[in-house]
C-alpha cells in the first residue's frame, strides 16, 4: 500500500511540474483518437477521412486550444461525415449539436469533455466509468453532459449501422429519409434505457459520496454500479433492447475497478500545479514560481497505556 | 529587505488574479441586476434559436401532412399554440438560467470578498512598515 502511495505522490509531482507539457499531449491524444474514431465509424467524406493528415493537423491545433475545441471539432467532423451520407443526416447531426451547445454548453463549458470521452468509452465497452466518474468528481448538473454524450454516441452508431440504407433510399424522398433518421434516433429504446441508467448513476454516486460516512466514495461506486446494472437489465426486459448481458456485467466490473483506481488518485488529493506570477511594489519587481508542496502523510501515533 | 509574509500574501493574490480572479472580477464588475438581466437576455436569444431549430425539425418531419392541411387548418389557432409553446419553453429555460447565474454571481462575490480582505491585510502590512520605518 505504501508503494502505491509513493507512486501516487510521484505521479502528482510529475503532473504538477510537467503540467505545461502533459496537458497539451493529453489533449492531442484525445483529439486524435476521437477524430480517428469518428472517421473509422462514419468516414464517408473522403476529404477529411481519406487520410490521416487532416485529423493530425486538427488534433495538433486542439492541443493548444481549450479542451472544448476537441468536442467542437468532433461535432464538425460528425456533421460533415453525416452530410456525406445524406443531407438529411447532416441536418439532423447539426441540429443535435447546435441544441447541445446553445442550450447547455454555453454555461457549463467545463463538462463538454464528457461528450468526447463517453463515445470512446462506449467503443471500449466500458461506458459505465463515465457516469460514475462524473458523479464522483462533478455536480448533479453534469447529468446533462452525460446525456449529451450518450445521444452523440447513439447518433453516430445509427449513422454507421444505417448509412447504406439511407444512401439507397430514393433521392427524391428527402422527407422520407429525414423521417427515417429522426425515428431512428428518437425511437431508439436502448438509448433511452442507457440515458435513464446513466442519469440515475450520476445522481446516486454524487449523493452517496457527499455523505459524512466512512468509505463514502467506495460505497458510492458500488451502489452506482449495482443500480446502473439493475436499471439496464430491467430496461432490457421491458423494452427488449438486446443488451448483451455478458458485455454489461464485464463492462460494469471493469468500470468499477477503474473507478476505484480513480478514487485512489482523486480522493483528497490536491493537484495544484506550479504557478508563475509576477507583480511589483515600491521597492522590487517580483517574479515568483510557486511550486506546490507534496503532502507527506503524517504517521499515526497510537498511545497505549500499560498499567 | 523583503518581507516574506507580505511576499506570500502578494503571491497568493497574484495567483488568484491570474486565474479564477479574472473571471470573478468580470462577473462582479456588474451590479447584480445588470448581470442577471444581460444573462437572461442571452438565454432568451439562445432559447429562441433552439425553439426555431426544434420547430423547423418538427415541420420538416411532418411536411407532407402540413402542406396538405395548411389550407384547411385554423392558422390563428395554430399560431397561438406555437406561441404558447414558445413562451413556455423560453420561460422554463430562463428560470433555469436565472438560478444558475444567481449562484454563479453569489460565488464570485464571496470569492472576491476573500480577495479584498487579503488586500486590506496587505495595506495594513504596508502601513505598519511605514510606521516602523
Amino acid at each position: 500500500m505504501s508503494s502505491l502511495l509513493e507512486l501516487r505522490e510521484k505521479l502528482r509531482d510529475i503532473y504538477s511540474k510537467g503540467e505545461v507539457y502533459l496537458t497539451p499531449l493529453f489533449k492531442f491524444i484525445l483529439a486524435l483518437v476521437s477524430l480517428l474514431a469518428i472517421n473509422g465509424n462514419i468516414g464517408y467524406m473522403d476529404r477529411i477521412s481519406g487520410n490521416i493528415i487532416i485529423p493530425l493537423i486538427v488534433a495538433l491545433m486542439c492541443s493548444f486550444m481549450p479542451m472544448n475545441f476537441i468536442v467542437l471539432f468532433g461535432a464538425v467532423f460528425t456533421c460533415l461525415n453525416a452530410y456525406a451520407i445524406s443531407m438529411e443526416c447532416g441536418i439532423v447531426a447539426l441540429a443535435v449539436f447546435l441544441l447541445m451547445f446553445i442550450l447547455y454548453f454555453r454555461f457549463s463549458a467545463r463538462d463538454t469533455i464528457v461528450v468526447a470521452l463517453l463515445p470512446l468509452m462506449f467503443m471500449l465497452k466500458i461506458p459505465y466509468i463515465i457516469p460514475i466518474a462524473v458523479g464522483l468528481l462533478c455536480t448533479p448538473l453534469s447529468v446533462v453532459s452525460v446525456a449529451c454524450g450518450t445521444v452523440a454516441y447513439y447518433m453516430v452508431l445509427f449513422f454507421k449501422e444505417n448509412a447504406q440504407t439511407i444512401i439507397d433510399l430514393d433521392t427524391e424522398e428527402a422527407v422520407g429519409k429525414f423521417r427515417f433518421v429522426i425515428d431512428g434516433l428518437i425511437g431508439n429504446q436502448e438509448m433511452l434505457v442507457v440515458l435513464i441508467a446513466f442519469s440515475v448513476i450520476v445522481v446516486i454516486v454524487y449523493v452517496i459520496r457527499r455523505l459524512s460516512i466512512e468509505h463514502a466514495w467506495t460505497i458510492a461506486i458500488c451502489v452506482g454500479g449495482v443500480v446502473g446494472t439493475t436499471i439496464l437489465l430491467i430496461g432490457d426486459l421491458s423494452f427488449d433492447t438486446h443488451i448483451s448481458l455478458l458485455a454489461l456485467i464485464l463492462g460494469m466490473i471493469v468500470s468499477l475497478l477503474l473507478a476505484v483506481v480513480l478514487q485512489f488518485f482523486a480522493f483528497n488529493v490536491d493537484y495544484s500545479r506550479t504557478e508563475y506570477v509576477q507583480f511589483e511594489d515600491d521597492e522590487y519587481y517580483y517574479y515568483v514560481k510557486a511550486v506546490p508542496k507534496n503532502s507527506v502523510p503524517q504517521a499515526k501515533v497510537k498511545v497505549r497505556k500499560i498499567h | 529587505m523583503i518581507n516574506q509574509d507580505r511576499l506570500r500574501l502578494m503571491t497568493k493574490m497574484a495567483a488568484y488574479e491570474a486565474g479564477e480572479g479574472q473571471k470573478n472580477m468580470a462577473i462582479a464588475s456588474y451590479f447584480r441586476s445588470d448581470y442577471m438581466g444581460f444573462q437572461i437576455i442571452k438565454s432568451v436569444i439562445c432559447a429562441t434559436i433552439a425553439y426555431a431549430i426544434l420547430f423547423g425539425l418538427f415541420i420538416y418531419y411532418d411536411l407532407e401532412n402540413f402542406m396538405q392541411d395548411i389550407y384547411k387548418m385554423d392558422l390563428m389557432s395554430f399560431g397561438r399554440s406555437v406561441l404558447l409553446y414558445y413562451v413556455i419553453f423560453v420561460t422554463g429555460y430562463s428560470i433555469i438560467c436565472y438560478i444558475v447565474y444567481s449562484i454563479r454571481y453569489y460565488k464570485a462575490k464571496t470569492s472576491l470578498k476573500k480577495y479584498y480582505n487579503r488586500l486590506k491585510q496587505l495595506s495594513a502590512m504596508y502601513d505598519l512598515e511605514k510606521k516602523k520605518g
